[in-house]
């Protein structure tokens, strides 16, 4: 459903004219547009429309009779509302004096205390005094509601915000109000820990301290702190956050609402991962290898050590580029590579690189949907990603999409998605199959036959059919969210080409409300390829003046010999990259590997010759942008922890060191060059991004983004899915809980995955396997263990298992087909 | 416009430009001994120097000395819970408490949590006693010693120990009516 128009109506606010748009909350209308406060507890915009649970939000309308709540009354034309009568004090005062006759007097041992909504309402709106002497209800204090939240529930007010959440933004449907009256009290079926992917969230909203949070309890009050702004950059969806600063600690990351971004919430990895900026396993001094083993050693000795390296290997350096890196560390390492080395064997995409003219035509500016048209979109499809692991933040928005905005969603995917109950229709294909999926949507738009294009990709001919139907429904505004799966591998171009068809069959192409959305692999994918850290584009996607090796090649070369040393910008090729086998031979063969890390994942434990210290994202600063091109600021929140320092200066020492000082002496200057020569962030400055971010592709300078080859595209038969024939099929996809900063957080550690082989029932049965025993899956005399986890929508023929887990990754195993067998 | 040295001078006028006959006299002499005679005046009141600090003036009940936390006398337990009410009161802002959890087998306070760190930065303060007033459960009050001086600052920091330890008594408390 397309955006609703915005219309404004006139009403009198307190004997003030207020403007507001219709059918906007009075409670929201009166703070915004009239500078008055009507106190609420149970009423937040973001959790949708209101229930009207606490009566805390009384006013009188003129011409009818009773007070209403401001929180549940919409505003109309030459409505005239008293928010301050003598009848309207009495009512606050009375609810007030009425939700406190249960509460406890906790304030001084309550993490809520100073920073309350009902301290604050009592004291702004209540009587002062209580007349109850009878004795308050009494619960068991705090209680574990799961590792992460601690509850306790005489404080709660029952304002249901908590249980509206579970049950109607994230959809987890697991917190439940118990018995009636006074009695009641929140707690989950059985009193099961309350684990879900966006569980923090609660702590955040709860209007007392029913609901805290455990890695935070008892660490500061709120004058202890200060909080500062940036950016989560632990996934694509790059929410925006508020770190709690005390004694240069993070001790909190809380939602810094952006309608634009993250609509107030937060992931429980954003919000709990802080945590590994402050353990003992973080790097936080410069290492070196000395006699096999990784030791600590000066900045001077590291630096010196690894400009010697490098000098040496000169051109036959390779870098890879992960996706935490910001902008301006890429451009300093392109700086490095291309200006100092004279290598262009860079890369910052897994598994090869895409086509640049399809890469520019991926990231037209016209073809750009955005965050919130997620939402407003006549249909979705999600294709070939999983938002709840891929970038989480998004599964919300499309579920509010769903439930407030009438959207439409379509899912097409290998593994079952989280999305899949929301959706109007979800079809599956086999994995790696993404291309040829896309090419059978193509196909039956334009009036083809379909059907054996979908035979190829392992899917429901009747299922393409519908979905296709469905989407020609819709509507003309429709956005694909896609993931970068669908352009990797080794039929990556045939994938975008099957892509940009699909979307030139829907009309996307400057469509308002509509368009592509990637979510990539890394937080910072779209910058990177933006400033030119990819092996055929130099800065601002232009072409490359001479190609180098992409990822792939890279390692190729490596083991081959043909490069002799690498460079891992927090990159663990043996996590991130499609091949583990290709990159174990690769970096055991490698001369000099250099690596920039918070923790000593595989390749870095084994391997690296020098490992910088990497920044934790609230110790940097730079420019990230999101996957919707949005152009956001990292602001430093905290000192560098231990010995670690700004990695944009020591990529700039580094090339100073070999003999091509970059001349960049702090970071803005960096930001400012890139603004300077990526033509379509032409304009732009940190002022300008400020603390909510830009859309380049929304501005005028978008227009020089260079010109790319318009759809359709000739596209070729793809081969066809392997059948199983016994054998299963490989699937792989990256859980949300799997990264080094999850496994190092000691209030996270309880959700870092072990590696878990998801099948069907009718496979597990066929093969003699029960739930949670403990399986190996082999191909090609590689082998991976996990425990059998049996899923009833998985489908048929295919065993779905982690990359990314530490030494069980999905990565050391070859597809297509796999062996399953007990262990 | 060219600079007159002339124009500068300024007359100074440092006594009467005659000697002044009676009048003079009198101011010569008159006026000490008019002085003079409010010192010898006192002379009957006696010496009233206090020998600090063999000898100390008694402070009153609610003199705001230096601080002191308290136990609850029967359980033992620190009064104090960490809520940081009196850091937040404190406007010097020398008051630092870390909080933590009480645990069934580690038990400091009486609620549920305790002040881990409680540190008074002395050199800082300013004694205003509004740290006392701010405290839901008097656990910090003023007391009576105010001889805090020390060669080093950072031994003016006072931690949770020093504040809940006896006191030393070493300022005479004024007694009621004195
Ligand atoms: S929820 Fe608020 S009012 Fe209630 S005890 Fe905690 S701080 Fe005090
Ligand atoms: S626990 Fe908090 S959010 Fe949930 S109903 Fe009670 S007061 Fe409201
Ligand atoms: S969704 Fe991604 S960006 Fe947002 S908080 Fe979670 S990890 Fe961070
Ligand atoms: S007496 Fe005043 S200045 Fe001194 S600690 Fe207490 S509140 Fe702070
Ligand atoms: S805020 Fe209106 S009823 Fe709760």
């Amino acid at each position: 459903m397309p955006r609703p128009l915005e219309k404004l109506v006139s009403l009198t606010i307190d004997g003030n004219e207020v403007q507001a748009p219709e059918g906007m909350m009075l409670a929201d209308a009166a703070l915004k547009y009239g500078d008055v406060e009507i106190p609420v507890f149970c009423y937040d915009a973001k959790i949708g429309p209101p229930v009207g649970a606490c009566r805390m939000c009384l006013v009188e309308i003129e011409g009818i009779p009773k007070m209403q709540a401001g929180c549940s009354v919409a505003v109309t034309d030459g409505m005239v509302v008293h928010t301050n009568t003598p009848t309207v004090k009495a009512a606050q005062e009375a609810v007030l004096e009425f939700i406190l006759i249960n509460h406890p007097l906790d304030c001084p041992v309550c993490d809520k205390g100073g920073e309350c909504p009902l301290q604050d309402n009592a004291f702004g709106w209540g009587g002062g005094l209580s007349r109850f002497i009878e004795p308050k209800r009494h619960f068991e204090k705090p209680l574990a509601l799961s590792p992460l939240i601690a509850i306790d529930r005489e404080r709660c007010i029952l304002c249901y915000r908590c249980v509206r959440f579970s049950q109607e933004v994230s959809e987890d449907d697991q917190l439940v109000l118990e018995e009636r009256g006074a009695d009641t009290f929140v707690t989950t079926f059985d009193a099961h820990p309350y684990v879900a992917p966006f569980s923090g969230n609660i702590t955040e909203l709860c209007p007392v301290g029913a609901l805290t949070s455990r890695p935070y309890r008892f660490r500061a009050r709120p004058w202890d702190i200060e909080q500062a702004g940036s950016v989560c950059t632990l996934c694509p969806a790059q929410c925006n956050v508020s770190f709690s600063v005390r004694d240069e600690r993070v001790l909190r990351v809380m939602a810094r609402d952006h309608e634009g971004v993250d609509d107030g919430w937060l992931c429980d990895k954003g919000r709990f991962a802080y945590q590994a900026i402050h353990v003992d396993e973080r790097i936080t001094e410069p290492m070196m290898r000395d006699g096999g083993e990784l030791r600590p050693v000066t900045w001077d000795l590291a630096i010196e050590s690894a400009a010697k390296l490098l000098s040496h290997a000169g051109a036959n350096t390779g870098a890879l580029v992960g996706g935490e890196t910001t902008n301006e560390e890429g451009v300093l390492l392109t700086h490095l590579m291309r200006e100092t080395l004279g290598s262009n064997d860079l890369d910052s995409r897994p598994g090869g690189a895409l086509e640049l003219e399809l890469l520019r035509a991926l990231n037209a500016p016209t073809l750009q949907a955005s965050v919130p048209d997620l939402q407003y979109a006549h249909a979705v499809l999600v294709l070939d990603c999983e938002p709840v692991d891929d970038a989480p933040v998004l599964d919300l928005r499309l579920r509010k999409g769903v439930r407030h905005h009438g959207v439409k969603l379509l899912i097409g995917s290998s593994r079952p998605s989280a999305l899949d109950q929301r959706a109007a229709l979800s079809t599956r294909f086999a994995p790696g199959c993404g291309e040829a999926f896309a090419a059978a949507l193509g196909a039956e738009l334009a009036g083809q036959s379909s059907a054996s294009l979908a035979a190829a990709a392992g899917a429901d001919p009747d299922d393409v059919v519908a979905l296709v139907a469905q989407l020609r429904d819709a509507g003309e505004e429709v956005v694909i969210l896609w993931g970068e799966r669908l352009t990797a591998g080794p039929r990556r171009n045939e994938g975008a080409r099957a892509l940009l068809n699909l979307a030139d069959q829907l009309g996307l192409d400057g469509q308002d409300g509509g368009g592509l959305l990637e979510i990539p692999s890394g937080t910072n994918s779209r910058g990177l390829r933006e400033v030119g850290v990819l092996p055929n584009a130099s800065i601002g996607l232009a072409d490359a003046a001479t190609a180098g090796r992409d990822s792939q090649q890279i390692g190729e070369a490596l083991a081959a010999g043909d490069l002799s040393a690498v460079i891992l910008l927090h990159s663990d090729p043996l996590l991130d990259q499609p091949s583990s086998a290709l990159w174990q031979r690769a970096l055991g063969k490698a001369s000099a590997v250099i690596a920039h890390a918070a923790f000593l994942t595989p390749a870095v434990r084994e391997h690296a010759n020098i490992v910088f210290p990497a920044e934790s994202y609230a110790e940097k600063e730079g420019t990230v942008v999101h996957p919707d091109s949005r152009v956001q600021r990292l602001r430093r929140s905290i000192a560098r922890q231990g010995e670690t320092r700004a990695e944009w200066a020591l990529l700039a020492e580094l090339a100073a060191k070999i003999g091509n000082d970059p001349k960049a002496l702090t970071c803005s200057m960096v930001s400012a060059r890139i603004f300077e020569q990526v033509p379509f962030y032409a304009g732009l400055s940190l002022d300008l991004i400020g603390g909510v971010g830009v859309r380049w592709s929304e501005r005028e300078a978008a227009a020089s983004f260079p010109a790319a080859p318009a759809a359709p595209f000739a596209l070729d038969a793809p081969p066809v899915a392997a059948s199983p024939n016994g054998l299963l099929r490989l699937g792989s996809f990256r859980s949300i809980w799997a990264s080094p900063e999850v496994e190092a957080s000691p209030a996270l550690a309880f959700l870092h995955p072990r590696q878990r082989v998801e099948m069907s029932a009718a496979d597990a049965e066929r093969l003699g396997i029960s739930h949670g025993e403990n399986v190996t899956v082999a191909s090609n005399g590689d082998s991976v263990e996990g425990l059998a986890h049996i899923r009833a929508s998985a489908p048929d023929g295919t065993v779905f298992l982690q990359t990314s887990i530490p030494g069980e990754s999905a990565a050391l195993l070859e597809g297509p087909l796999v062996e399953v067998k007990r262990a | 416009m060219a600079w007159d040295p002339e124009k500068d001078v300024i007359e100074v006028i440092r006594g009467p430009k005659e000697a002044g006959g009676a009048g003079g006299l009198y101011r010569a002499f008159g006026e000490t001994l008019r002085g003079l005679k409010t010192t010898f005046g006192q002379l009957r009141m006696g010496v009233d120097t206090i020998q600090y600090p063999e000898e100390k003036i008694p402070v009153y009940p609610r003199f705001r000395g230096r601080h002191q936390l308290h136990r609850f006398e029967d359980s033992g337990l620190e009064k104090c819970v960490g809520c940081s009410l009196c850091a937040a009161a404190c406007p010097s802002d020398c008051i630092r408490v870390v909080a933590a959890e009480n645990t069934p087998e580690h038990r400091v306070s009486a609620g549920e949590r305790y002040a881990a760190v409680y540190e008074i930065n002395l050199s800082r303060c300013i004694f205003c006693g509004y740290c006392e007033v701010a405290c839901p459960f008097d656990a910090i009050t003023m007391g009576h010693d105010f001889e805090l001086s020390d060669a080093n600052r950072s031994d003016l920091i006072f931690t949770k120990e020093m504040l809940l330890a006896e006191p030393i008594e070493r300022t005479p408390l004024r007694a009621e009516g004195e």
